[in-house]
Parts: C-alpha cells; structure tokens; sequence
C-alpha cells in the first residue's frame, strides 16, 4: 500500500477521534488535550500535502500557543469539571441534525465537482515560495496582520486588567 | 321705479338687510324696539316694492326671468340664483309681504312683556323668515327654491321655538324641523333625479321641455313622488302633519305668518309651479289628490274635539291645505292657488284674532272664555268674518276659492274625494262656529285673568279690545276678507272647467247645514254636546288620540329606528372596530410570541445560523 | 488521495466543530469548537493549494492561522472578564440581550 495513503488514513483517524474527543468529552480540560491531538493531526496532515512550513507554524502556534492559551484560561475561570453531555443542552438533537446536515451538503457538493484526481510534482520550493509571496505580493496583509495582533496584544491585556 | 327685476331685488333684499343688520349689531337688537322698527320698515318696503311689481307685471304672459351665475362650471354655470316674475309668483309676493308686514306690527303690541333682547331676536328671526320665504316664492330654478325652502324650515324652528325655556316649545320647534326635514330629503332626491334626467334646474327651461316632449318620460313618476313628498312634509299632509299642532307652542303672530299664509302653503306652492311635470305622471296626482282629501277629512274630525283655540285653527290650517291639495290633484293647479291665497288672509285674520283673545284671557282654552263678545267687540267681529270666509259663505273670501276647489275635485273625476271634501265643508263650519259660539257667546267665564294671581301692566281685567297695533291689522285683513269675497261672489273667477249647477246651492247648504248645527248644539243647547259625543264615541275616541299618529311614528322610531341604530352599534364595535382589534390583538400575541426566539444565548443564534445555512444551501440548489 | 478525500475530512472536521460550538454549555467549550471548524478550513485550503500548483492558498492558511491565534486569544480574554463580572463561564447563562 502506498504509504501516502496509509498515513492519510492513519492521521484521518486519529483526527476524527480527537475531534469527537472535543466534542463530547464531559470534562473541559480533556476536551482540550483531545483538541492539542487533533491539532498535531492536522500538522501531519499538511506534511502529507507536502506543506512543511505549515506543519511547522501549525504545531508552533496552535499546539503550543492556543492551548497554552486556551489551558491558562480553564484555570482561571475554574470550572475543570464540565457538565455532563447528558443535560449539555437541549440542542443536541437540533444540533447533530444540522450538523450531519451541513456534511451532506457539503459532501454532496465534493461528489458532484470535478475535482483534480492525481497532484502535480512536489517541489521543494514550497517554504521558499511562501517566503516570497509573503513579502512580496501580500506585503500589505502582511504588515496589517502585525497590526491586528499588536491591537489584540493591547486588548487583551486591557481586558485581563486587575481590578482597581 | 320701473323695472321689475329692480323691484323684486329690492323686495327680496331689504328683509335680508334688516336681517344682517339686526343680527350683526348687538347693540340694536338688544335694544328692542328699534331692531322692530328696523325689521317692519325693510318689510313694508317689500310690501310696497310687490304691490308695485303686480301692477307692473302681474299679467305678463311670458315670464320675466333674470339670472346671475353662481355655480361657475365648464359649460355655463352650473346653478343660477335670480328671480322669476309671473303672474304666480307676484300674487303670492303680495301674500306673503302682507301678511308678514302686519304680523309684524301686531308683534309689538302682542309681545310688549318680552325683554327687549328677545323681542330683537323675535325680527332677526322675521326679517330672514320673510326673506327665505320670499326666496322660495320667486326662486326661478329649483336650486335656489331648496336652499330658499330649508332656510324656511330653519326660520320656522326658530320662531316655534322662540320660547324656548318651555320644553314643549323646544320640543315642538324640533318636531317641525324633523318632520319637514324628513319631506326635504325626499326633496332634494326628487331635484337631484331630476337634474340627472332633465339636465337643467331652471323652472322656465324645463317648462319647455316638456311643452316640446323634449323630457324623457322614464322615472319621471319617481321624481314627482319626491317632489310631493316635500310638499308633504312642509304643508302637512297626512300623515306627516304631526307638526303643525304642536307648533302652536310658538307665539300666536308667528303661527299666523307660518301656519296659515306663508311656510305650510311653500309644499302647495312648489305643486303649482312643477304643475307642468306633475301632469305627465297621472298616478302621482290621484296619490296627492286622495291624500290631501283624507288630510282635509281628518283634520276636520280632529278640530271638532279640540278645546285650545290655538289647535282648533291649526287643523283647520290642516284640513284646508288638504283641499288645496285635492284640487292639485285633479290637475287644477289654479283652483288650488286661488284658495292658497284666499285662506292665507283669512287664515292669517282667525289666528291673529285669536291672539287678541289669549292675549286678553291669558290662556289658550277655550274654557276660560265665554260671552267676550260684549267685552272685545271688534275683535268678535273681525272673527267672524274670517270664520264666515273659512265656512265658505257667499259674499265672504273663502266661498268661492273653496267652491272652485270642490267644483275641480269632481271635474277632475276625483269622485271619493269630492263626498270627502262635502263632509270636511259640513265640519269645518261646524267647529268653526262651535268655537264662535263658546268663545264670544255663551255664559261669561268668572275665570278672568286677574285669578291667575297675576299681576300685569295693564291692569286687573284685561279683557277689552286690543289697541291700534293689533287691531290695525285685524281690520285690515278683515276688509281684504270682504273685499275679495264680495268681488268673488260677483265676478265668478275664471276656472277651466265648468261647475255643475248644482254645486253652488249644495255648498252653500253644507255651510249654512254646519253653521246650523253649531248653532243647535252651544248656542240654543238643543242638542246637548254630550249626546253628539256619545253619538259619535268611537270616533271621538279615535279623534282625542289623535288617530293615534303620534304614537305609531313614536313606535316606530323607537322599535324600529333605534332597533336599527343599536344593531348598526354593534356591527360597529364588534365587526368594524373588532376587525381592526383582532389584528392588533394578533400583531400583539405573534410579537409576544416571537420575542422568545430572542433568547440571549449564544448557542440557540449559532445552531439558528447553522440551520438558516442549511436551508439557505439547499434551497440555492442543493441536494442530498 | 485524490482531493475529494481531503476535502470530505475537512468538511467532517468542519460538522464536528459545528455540532461542538451548537451543543457546548462552557464558553471555553465553544471557542474550542470554533478551532475544530477553522482548523477545517485550513486543511481545505492547503488541499486546493497543493492540488492545483500554487502557493497561495498556503499563505491565506498561515494568515488564518494567525488570525486565529489572536482571536483565540482576546475570545478567552472576554471570557475572563465575564467570569469576573459574573461568576459563570455558562454560555448559556449570559442571555442578558433577551427579547
């Protein structure tokens, strides 16, 4: 078997898991190390799709700043111990409807496009590509993202003031 | 002056000036007496400005017509006011200016106790009164006579009502504008038809038309049903004369003006001037031949039981206004006219002779009269005369009008009404006389004025003759009385038929028959008046009910009409306003209703989003 | 793997996140589900970029990812705050805005 395959398989296992991990796990902070699991995933997914500097970044900021993140604020609002599924909401069956709903749609949409079966040469040149284009072609969204997160910076630290 | 139209303004006019004049200048008509001088001088005026359009005009053979555009529409105006000289509408100006003028002239004496602020408004009221009338009288289309002819209405509420702290008189002022009201609406329908039909209002437009068979003949009928039914209302015919009783609550002078020459002979007069449509439609005048012959009956009955003298003469205005109608019916619109004319004087003459009366005994009845003849001579005499020339005796105003009108009825192969109108003749000299004998004959009642505990300006017994001003007219009307009769009686008036022979003698034996009578029964007390009453109980009965009249139309109006107005009520509230409430009342509850989908909760927008999304996908063409 | 498997792991992914953020009572929970979705999304635009030879799609990923960092972020910083003013990280106890 190809290995691409078999690995694709693999990851796509693992990641569906961890999602329903996510999902349905009764204690937040599970949920959230189901969540570091699927991200890691997803990174193998993108080394699969030859993105390497992707994988890299993915694994960087979310598996480690989200839910470093996401960890530090479980533990500050204090509710570790999450409630169960069971009365999670009156919005489970509404729920899981739209949701399988939105799949169907969404899978009936791939299976009637025409879409590419095979994929072109790999190239190394992908990260250096990216380098490119990040500098050259979408400077401006470039620089504006530096904006944005020096904005959320300033907010986010207003927000987590003491109080006085 | 020479010129008719001039004159006939001035007539019209004057009135109307001491109307504005009197109403606007608070300072006058408080005053009293001066807003009397006023108002009687701008009627003398038009007295003076008729009598001498008469000798003008009076026998033109084509009418003198001027109009002046009022209504401005595309092709020409579309209403006209103006006047219309012929030698109808001269006579009447006369009747109409005479009698108002030496009404008004009795009124100062007659109304000496009023506070001057009343008695200003009492010529307000009579100044416009005789303007509108004389408006309806020289109107020359059929606009002007309707704006003309509710303005009368209007005028005679006021005046019936002009004391109008006493309840009944409040009462009766609305009971003759409502009644009358409710003839004008079938009035105005008649003019509106017939506007539609004729496309001219002008009285002397549509006369030709239908002299050149020009006028179409279909609905024709309908529209002289309408036009009658106002005449109906304002000369009292059955069964819409329910009016006319009550208003004697008005002062006597204003009964005199309205109730015998001027206001109730408006409904005749508009039959005789639409004479020429209402020829064309036979049926409507059989209706208004019979309906006056049964009015005249009736009223005739019902006058026999009456003890107000005031009443007596109000159905006698009834009952002759039937005969004036009866005569219209059977197509002599002329013998109708000359009685309208000769009643309006001796008419006007009883009431104002009756004025005399109550103004001396202080009271209505006619128990509280007897023997007046020895204490009010003049007066005695003045009445009778005019009691002689309703009776219908040679020589004596009302003969020979009354004695054409008859003749016409059976010319007119109106054979019911003409035995109807002989019975009503028999009656009518009958209770005439009835109320001569008791009044100024028979035993003297003790019951002066003085026991009423009264104490008055001129003293404690008040029954004597009135003075000049009241007495001036009593003459004057009195005389016209004679003169006409007399000039009658020797120059038979000119009629379109022939009277039979013996109608003449058969008159005169059917008045001298109830004189007799009356003679019999309060004079000589021969036959006791008991005797006649038991004689005719049933009847009597009926009469003092007044053939139960009132009470039907009270019936109806309160079982039928406020029946009516309770349902309409109820469709308003429930179905008109309840409609409107259901949909506020359901915008209100599905507001309510969908304001709970405003939960707050993130959750229920996000799963909401999602679904829109799913239904917004598959409606854009997706599908499983 | 032909893109169509990508893209159905994607849309698997993005349903699981959906059905999370829907059905989730703890804030956290929800913001949790929402990085299921975008993470989704992000495998979409990869797949595309790689199947049809260009870089792009991968740099529109790398700024998603960002983004997300920084909402992340002051999302959890609001959820902070709210806990502060009431005691409670429920989502479903913040319905202040009921109609």
């Amino acid at each position: 078997m190809n290995p691409e395959v078999l690995g694709f398989w693999v990851l796509a296992i693992m990641l569906i898991g961890s999602a329903l991990g996510v999902v349905l796990t009764r204690n937040l902070f599970h949920s959230v190390l189901w969540l570091a699991l699927g991200l890691v995933s997803t990174a193998g997914i993108f080394l699969l799709l030859d993105a390497e500097f992707l994988a890299a970044v993915q694994v960087l900021l979310y598996a480690g700043g989200v839910i470093t993140v996401v960890v530090f604020a479980i533990v500050v609002t204090e509710k570790l111990v999450g409630e169960t599924i069971a009365h999670t909401s009156k919005r489970l069956t509404g729920g899981a409807i739209v949701a399988a709903g939105i799949f169907a749609m969404i899978a009936s949409a791939i299976s009637r496009a025409e879409l590419a079966i095979g994929r072109p040469e790999a190239t190394a040149e992908a990260t250096r590509s990216i380098g490119v284009l990040l500098l050259t072609k979408y400077l401006l969204p470039f620089e504006l993202l530096a904006v944005l997160l020096l904005a959320g910076l300033i907010a986010a630290s207003y927000f987590a003031r003491p109080e006085d | 002056m020479n010129n008719p139209i001039a004159l006939i303004l001035l007539a019209l006019l004057a009135p109307m000036a001491a109307f504005l004049l009197i109403a606007v200048v608070p300072s006058l008509r408080r005053a009293g007496r001066p807003a009397a001088i006023v108002s009687i001088a701008a009627v003398l005026t038009s007295l003076l400005s008729a009598i001498r359009v008469w000798l003008l005009a009076g026998d033109v053979t084509t009418p003198i017509r001027a109009a002046w555009p009022w209504l401005p529409a595309e092709n020409g105006a579309l209403g006209t006011v103006g006047v219309l000289i012929d030698p109808t509408s001269t006579l009447m100006l006369i009747l109409v200016t005479l009698v108002a003028t030496l009404v008004q002239i009795y009124s100062l004496e007659y109304l000496h106790t009023e506070p001057p602020a009343a008695l200003g408004r009492y010529y307000a009221y009579q100044s416009l009164f005789v303007f509108s009338m004389m408006g309806v009288v020289i109107a020359p289309n059929l606009l002007q006579l309707f704006i003309c002819w509710e303005l009368v209405g209007v005028c005679s509420y006021l005046l019936i009502g002009f004391w109008y702290r006493k309840p009944e008189a409040a009462r009766a002022a609305l009971k003759a504008f409502w009644t009358t009201k409710a003839g004008d609406v079938g009035l105005l329908i008649g003019i509106v038809l017939l506007y539609r039909l004729a496309g001219t209002w002008d009285l002397l437009e549509l006369r030709s038309m239908v002299e050149t068979g020009t006028l179409a003949a279909a609905g024709l009928g309908v529209i002289t049903f309408c036009l009658y039914l106002g005449a109906m209302g304002k000369s009292a015919q059955f069964p819409m004369h329910v009016w006319l009783p009550d208003a004697m609550e008005g002062p006597t002078p204003v009964s005199a003006l309205i109730h015998a020459a001027t206001m109730v002979t408006a409904g005749v007069y508009l039959l005789v001037r639409t004479d020429f449509l209402f020829k064309l439609t036979p049926d409507v005048l059989l209706l208004v031949g019979w309906i006056g012959a049964i009015t005249a009956l009736m009223a005739a009955i019902l006058a026999c039981v009456q003890t107000d003298i005031k009443r007596v003469l109000a159905y006698s205005t009834v009952s002759q206004l039937g005969y004036m109608m009866t005569a219209i019916g059977a197509g002599f619109a002329g013998a109708g006219f000359l009685h309208l004319l000769t009643h309006g004087v001796f008419k006007a003459l009883l009431f104002l002779g009756a004025g005399a009366v109550i103004h001396a005994v202080h009271s209505n009845e006619m128990s509280d009269m007897g023997g007046l003849f020895k204490k009010m001579p003049q007066v005695a005499v003045v009445f009778i005369i005019g009691t002689l020339s309703l009776a219908g005796v040679p020589l004596f105003a009302g003969f020979a009008s009354k004695e054409e009108v008859i003749g016409a009825t059976l010319a007119g192969g109106l054979t019911g009404p003409f035995v109807m109108l002989l019975i009503a003749a028999f009656l009518t000299a009958f209770y005439m006389f009835r109320v001569v004998f008791v009044v100024f004959f028979g035993p003297r009642k003790k019951t002066d004025a003085s026991l009423h505990g009264q104490e008055y300006v001129h003293g404690a017994v008040h029954s004597h003759d009135p003075g000049v001003l009241m007495a001036g007219p009593l003459w004057i009307l009195a005389s016209a009385a004679l003169g006409i009769g007399g000039y009658f009686t020797l120059n038979h008036p000119e009629s379109e038929f022939t009277l039979p022979g013996w109608l003449t003698p058969v008159a005169v034996a059917v008045a001298f028959g109830g004189i007799l009578m009356a003679f019999l029964t309060y004079e000589r007390q021969v036959i006791s008046a008991d005797s006649l009453a038991r004689a005719f109980g049933p009847i009597r009965k009926a009469a003092l009910a007044k053939f139960w009249i009132d009470d039907i139309f009270e019936g109806i109006y309160r079982n039928i009409l406020l029946a009516l107005a309770r349902g309409i009520g109820w469709v308003d509230r429930y179905i008109v306003d309840g409609v409107l409430n259901v949909v506020s009342a359901w915008t209100l509850e599905g507001g309510d209703a969908l304001r709970r989908i405003q939960t707050g909760r993130v959750g229920d927008y996000i799963f909401a989003l999602a679904a829109g999304l799913l239904v917004l996908m598959f409606w854009m063409g997706g599908s499983f | 793997m032909p893109l169509s498997a990508y893209l159905t792991l994607a849309a698997i992914l993005f349903s699981i996140g959906l059905f999370g953020v829907i059905t989730r009572r703890n804030t956290v929970g929800i913001l949790l589900g929402v990085e299921l979705m975008l993470n989704a999304v992000n495998i979409n635009l990869v797949a595309f970029s790689r199947f049809h030879d260009t870089e792009v799609g991968m740099v529109f990923t790398l700024f998603a990812i960002c983004i997300t960092v920084a909402e992340v972020a002051l999302g959890l910083a609001l959820v902070i705050l709210l806990f502060r003013m009431r005691k409670t990280a429920i989502a479903d106890h913040i319905d202040w805005l009921k109609g």
